[in-house]
């Protein structure tokens, strides 16, 4: 009985600990996640708001949205866009992983200072590098010409809807590449100095050392480092508006610039609704199997 | 014998130096690839109007000039932006902490009930993209009346700053022995006095870490501001951004000065905490 007692007074003290904020939560998270879901069926747009007329229409806005030209091409490249960038940044961050987990002298103040990139403000990266990329007057034409990578007339890089997507990825890969590499040297400084030494003793190589000790045993921060980076990288937002703003002629378009300008440039709240859905459905495909990854290994 | 020894010992010695000045030198090539747009926007930001309109870049100011700097600290628009991105990333910082530090230590020390599934539900928040909220938090303030107000942002901002706490603070109590607080009982305290004198100053290297992080969540928020403040007295720094452009046209060396403004807290931050910073990083976003 006492212990009975006793077990329901710390469930009511915890309550009370969690309480403000799962009431938080449930006001400005849950209720706007329903609010949003109740929007995505109805025909909600700036006229009719004042008015409560707008009405349900079930999947109208889904069926449309998903007939719409501008959508696919969003979906497709907010698809390439996160391909590209999770390919990049993992090799190269990867590689520089390996290289600042060894030992010497600027090993760990070069790998710190690059980590700037991954917090600065976005929408400052946004506008560097748009004045980098510039055509006229942009630094990146300026090194390709030192260089002598310049053949014919200086690149449009923000211009040319064939190459404003590669603008945008390469910025990307700035702010992501640190950050993969920060993750992945977390995992390797796990591994214990043991194994490898043990291996070196047996003769393995340099290579048989890599892919048969240090790629198992980062098997899982490799993967939650794919997944992680598919969850941030597809919902990409400030970056591509702050440089392109989805253009040009919709080149850079994602689904989250698109959900945007419906809701914020056409008022048409309710296909914005829809299609944010749509976005955050994707990335629970993924988050799933990340959620699965990390509560095996939380006690809970 | 010995001399031989001696001699193969050297040469491997000095060869394991050259190798590690190759590694230096290399490490020295990365971050000056790296950090290269980092001295663009600083270098850029101290040259003068003529040198930025000119069509030979210089990759060092021919006249080093504070002009663009004196312009945007004396500039009234640049002020109260300024002040608004601090209003903003402060009370995102408090509110977030507050309500953050209380459910994380809530779900580490008690039993509380439905925990699994409130864990789960900030680990999912995480995920979720700002656009999902944004057009019914949008309706909802318009509703309210709380549009071009400090609050609309703010309480936007924190729907991600709390579950990030969270997630970070919850392993870092549970790795607290519970006897201290315990302890903490018979003395006196009561399960919250305890919290706030006993385990919190002893948590405090994780409860800076994530102030810091919910400072920068606010001072980095461009969607909410952007979204929920039209006003452009309203508005911090970030959202202000191009109503900036249009200020100063082409003027690139005004617009990197205001973005190396911007940069400053963060940099500041950085150099001071970033032991803590990497460690609160990585405890949160990969489970070793």
């Amino acid at each position: 009985m006492q212990k009975l007692l006793m077990r329901k007074r710390d469930q009511l003290t915890g309550l009370v600990f969690v309480l403000p904020a799962i009431l938080y939560m449930l006001v400005l998270m849950v209720y706007p996640l329903v609010y949003n879901f109740i929007l995505s069926f109805r025909n909600l747009t700036v006229m009719n708001f004042k008015n409560n007329a707008a009405v349900f229409i079930g999947f109208e806005n889904y069926l449309n949205i998903f007939r719409d030209k501008d959508f696919q091409q969003a979906l497709l490249q907010t698809l390439w866009f996160t391909l590209a960038c999770i390919t990049v940044q993992f090799s190269i961050g990867f590689v520089l992983a390996v290289f600042f987990n060894a030992k010497f002298h600027l090993a760990k103040p070069v790998r710190g200072m690059m980590l700037v990139a991954w917090m600065m403000p976005i929408s400052v990266t946004g506008l560097l590098f748009k004045y980098m990329f510039l055509t006229e007057g942009g630094v990146i034409n300026e090194l390709l010409k030192v260089f002598g990578l310049m053949f014919g007339s200086p690149p449009g890089w923000l211009i040319d809807p064939k190459l404003a997507m590669w603008a945008v990825i390469i910025t990307n890969c700035w702010i992501g590449i640190p950050f993969n590499m920060l993750l992945l040297t977390t995992g390797m400084s796990n591994i214990s100095a043991d194994i490898y030494e043990s291996a070196a003793i047996d003769g393995c190589t340099v290579f048989q050392k890599f892919f048969l000790i240090t790629v198992p045993m980062l098997k899982a921060s490799i993967l939650s480092v794919l997944m992680l980076g598919f969850i941030y990288t597809f919902k990409v937002f400030d970056l591509i508006f702050m440089m392109t703003k989805g253009g040009p002629l919709n080149a850079t378009e994602v689904v989250s610039t698109y959900s945007y300008r419906q809701s914020f440039t056409l008022f048409n709240f309710s296909v914005g609704s829809a299609s944010a859905i749509i976005l955050f459905v994707c990335l629970m495909t993924v988050g799933v199997f990340y959620l699965r990854m990390i509560q095996k290994d939380e006690a809970m | 014998m010995m001399d031989r020894v001696d001699k193969k010992l050297r040469v491997e010695s000095s060869r394991a130096t050259v190798r590690k000045l190759g590694m230096d030198f290399i490490a020295l090539l990365v971050a000056l690839i790296f950090l290269f747009p980092l001295y663009w926007i600083l270098i850029s930001s101290f040259k003068t109007d003529v040198e930025i309109f000119d069509k030979n870049i210089s990759f060092w100011p021919r006249n080093f000039s504070f002009s663009p700097w004196v312009t945007q600290l004396n500039d009234n628009d640049f002020l109260f932006s300024l002040r608004n991105s601090l209003i903003i990333a402060a009370s995102n910082m408090v509110l977030s902490t507050v309500l953050g530090c209380t459910a994380a230590y809530g779900l580490a020390r008690f039993k509380t009930p439905g925990k699994r599934v409130i864990i789960l539900v900030f680990l999912v928040t995480q995920m979720m993209p700002g656009s999902l909220l944004l057009t019914p938090l949008y309706l909802m303030f318009t509703k309210a009346g709380l549009l071009n107000s400090f609050p609309a942002p703010v309480m936007a901002i924190a729907t991600g700053s709390i579950p990030f706490i969270v997630v970070i603070m919850r392993p870092f109590f549970l790795s607290l022995p519970k006897s201290l607080d315990e302890a903490a009982r018979i003395d006196g305290c009561n399960a919250f006095t305890s919290f706030t004198r006993i385990m919190l100053p002893i948590a405090r290297v994780g409860l800076v870490t994530c102030m810091v992080f919910c400072f920068l969540h606010g001072w980095n928020d461009l969607l909410y501001s952007m979204t929920f403040n039209v006003k452009t007295a309203m508005r911090p720094l970030t959202a202000n951004i191009y109503k900036f452009m249009d200020k100063y046209g082409t003027k690139w060396n005004q617009i990197m000065a205001y973005g190396a403004i911007l940069v400053i807290p963060v940099l500041v931050i950085f150099v001071g905490l970033q032991k803590y910073i990497i460690g609160g990083l990585t405890s949160g976003a990969v489970k070793e």
